[in-house]
């Protein structure tokens, strides 16, 4: 086969497969988003935008906007905190070191299926270890799941467990860029510990926060199973966010047509949130 | 660098305070799978025992875990395989050569992680009903690419980016067609990139729990992420089998992260992983 012809079947291969997996589906939602159907069978009815008007006049879906901010923005925040902190310490050299950085991605590695019911376990109205713990504490029972509050803490909680290793290991890789001379001139100019950190680690690991709380925001503002599997969306659509309503109103009340505008209307509200972050924080980027 | 005792003191105190945290829901899941009935509900401590492998025949024998099992590893295999074979077909095309189709692929990438899973979800379903491929490892399968293909296109334009041109020039100046220098010289030389997607690919699919809710109905198709989270809908909550469940899971990841971990560290750090 000649140069040309491989590269050609190569590239043909590679947008067939883009546009049948990535493109097709996601038209097709927003294609579905303009029709009415009330099963997956049902032959579709054009409405136009009267999904978008419906969906948009509803209260459940400003709740669930709200609440999937409120539950992105506390676990971005909570997961960068412990993140840095987490490798600010295993950055410095101890015995052990290496087995405290594998143990410290652990919560990465697993299913969130087998987090959320590893959690429930522990938090076990009757024998779980934490509520023993509590117990032996002289504390009063907490009640995880009961109170909307409660239920929200619990989803975030668990979330900012589930993706601390991720911040901790890209930092982990981008405090090895900073030269360790800075550190030693900043030293010698009798600096504190907590001005090297405000006035080096964190200018220099800048980059890599920006990109790491972006893919982070993406990834909680769409992330669906945590918070199912934990509260499915209550109490009383307490922790429902844009996933789980999109997903009820799917697959619970076959609104399919509703279904897939919620999702549209999630993406267009990420993609322009995403717009504007790059507005503030331009990636200076100087391979692509 | 010496610290004081003091220092050094709390410093060994902060690194065992995070691997607590970090290890021991772990610890207490294979803890509570393998504790004897009786003392699950009076014994408080904190160290294994007294032993028992009840919960994990019971898991084996009377409930549908081995063929949900096997399930998840057809679909996670399954996805690997063409997750490789087209994640490198793409990404090489992309990098070796300046085309027009080359920016429709790229962005689609890039929009594709922005992408809520009901967007993919919805269209998929009902495609896949209407077809009459509701409810079937295929339409799966399916689903998982739409979330490991731009990984694994990512992961590998970086990597290929890299790789100059002259290796690949050298081979054919030596004789190599184009497809026999990619084959002989790129895919060699691009092992630990295509270990990473693999790896990465196997722990998206593996692990997935919302598509395999929605494009899955029956018991019979039901992955294990699905199978399990539907056993503490039932009335009796048998934490053991549950917490035994959840171990045979997690077990393969961490025999895998165990071989791997540098694989593992490099793709969390190239910040390619999607989770």
């Amino acid at each position: 086969m000649s140069s040309k012809a491989t590269f050609a079947s190569f590239l043909i291969i590679g947008l067939l497969i883009t546009l049948v997996l990535i493109a097709a589906p996601v038209v097709y939602a927003i294609s579905l988003s303009f029709y009415t159907m009330d099963s997956f069978v049902a032959d579709p009815d054009w409405i136009g935008l009267a999904n978008y008007t419906r969906v948009l006049s509803t209260s459940a879906f400003w709740n669930a906007l709200g609440n999937g901010l409120v539950y992105s923005i506390s676990t971005i925040a909570l997961q960068v905190i412990i993140g840095i902190g987490i490798a600010l310490v295993l950055n410095q050299t101890f015995r052990g070191r290496n087995l405290v950085r594998g143990l410290s991605i652990l919560p990465y590695l697993l299913p969130t299926v087998v987090i959320v019911l590893t959690f429930k376990w522990m938090v076990d109205g009757s024998i779980g270890i934490l509520t023993r713990a509590i117990a032996a504490l002289g504390l009063p029972p907490i009640h995880w799941f009961e109170s909307p509050q409660a239920a929200m803490a619990s989803s975030v909680m668990v979330s900012v467990w589930l993706w601390t290793p991720f911040v901790t290991t890209a930092f982990l890789a981008g405090l090895q860029t900073v030269p360790a001379s800075l550190y030693e001139a900043a030293k010698v100019d009798g600096t504190n510990a907590i001005q090297r950190f405000y006035h080096i680690t964190l200018p220099m690991l800048k980059p890599v926060l920006t990109v790491v709380v972006l893919l982070r925001a993406v990834w909680t503002f769409n992330k669906f199973d945590v918070i199912w599997l934990l509260t499915g969306g209550g109490p009383v659509g307490s922790t429902e966010h844009l996933a789980i309503l999109s997903y009820t109103t799917a697959f619970t009340k076959f609104d399919i047509g509703g279904g897939a505008t919620i999702a549209t209307l999630s993406f267009l509200f990420l993609a322009i949130s995403v717009f504007i972050y790059f507005r503030i924080f331009p990636l200076d980027e100087e391979e692509s | 660098m010496t610290r004081s005792l003091f220092g050094r003191l709390a410093l060994y105190l902060t690194a065992i305070v995070i691997a607590i945290y970090s290890a021991f829901p772990v610890y207490w899941m294979i803890v509570s799978s393998t504790r004897a009935p009786q003392a699950m509900f009076s014994s408080t401590s904190l160290w294994p025992g007294p032993l028992t492998s009840e919960y994990y025949s019971n898991l084996l024998e009377l409930t549908d875990y081995p063929t949900q099992f096997m399930n998840s590893l057809t679909v996670a295999l399954v996805t690997v395989v063409v997750t490789m074979f087209f994640s490198v077909i793409i990404a090489y095309a992309v990098t070796r050569q300046r085309i027009r189709g080359k920016k429709v692929i790229v962005a689609s990438m890039l929009y594709a992680y922005m992408f809520p899973p009901l967007l993919i979800a919805i269209p998929m379903y009902t495609f896949f009903t209407r077809i009459g491929l509701g409810d079937t490892l295929t339409s799966l399968v399916a689903a998982h690419l739409t979330m490991t293909l731009p990984l694994g296109v990512w992961f590998l334009w970086g990597f290929f980016k890299n790789m100059p041109f002259e290796l690949e020039e050298a081979a054919m100046v030596d004789g190599c067609t184009r497809l026999g220098a990619f084959l002989r010289v790129v895919l060699p030389l691009s092992l630990p990139g295509l270990l990473t997607v693999a790896i990465f690919s196997f722990l998206l699919s593996w692990t997935d729990y919302t598509f395999a809710l929605i494009m899955i109905g029956s018991d019979a198709n039901k992955t294990v992420p699905v199978g399990l989270a539907s056993m503490i809908g039932s009335f009796d909550l048998r934490w053991g089998e549950i917490m035994a469940g959840s171990t045979l899971i997690a077990l393969p990841l961490f025999g895998a992260f165990a071989l791997l971990s540098q694989y593992f560290i490099q793709g969390m750090s190239a910040g390619a992983v999607k989770g």
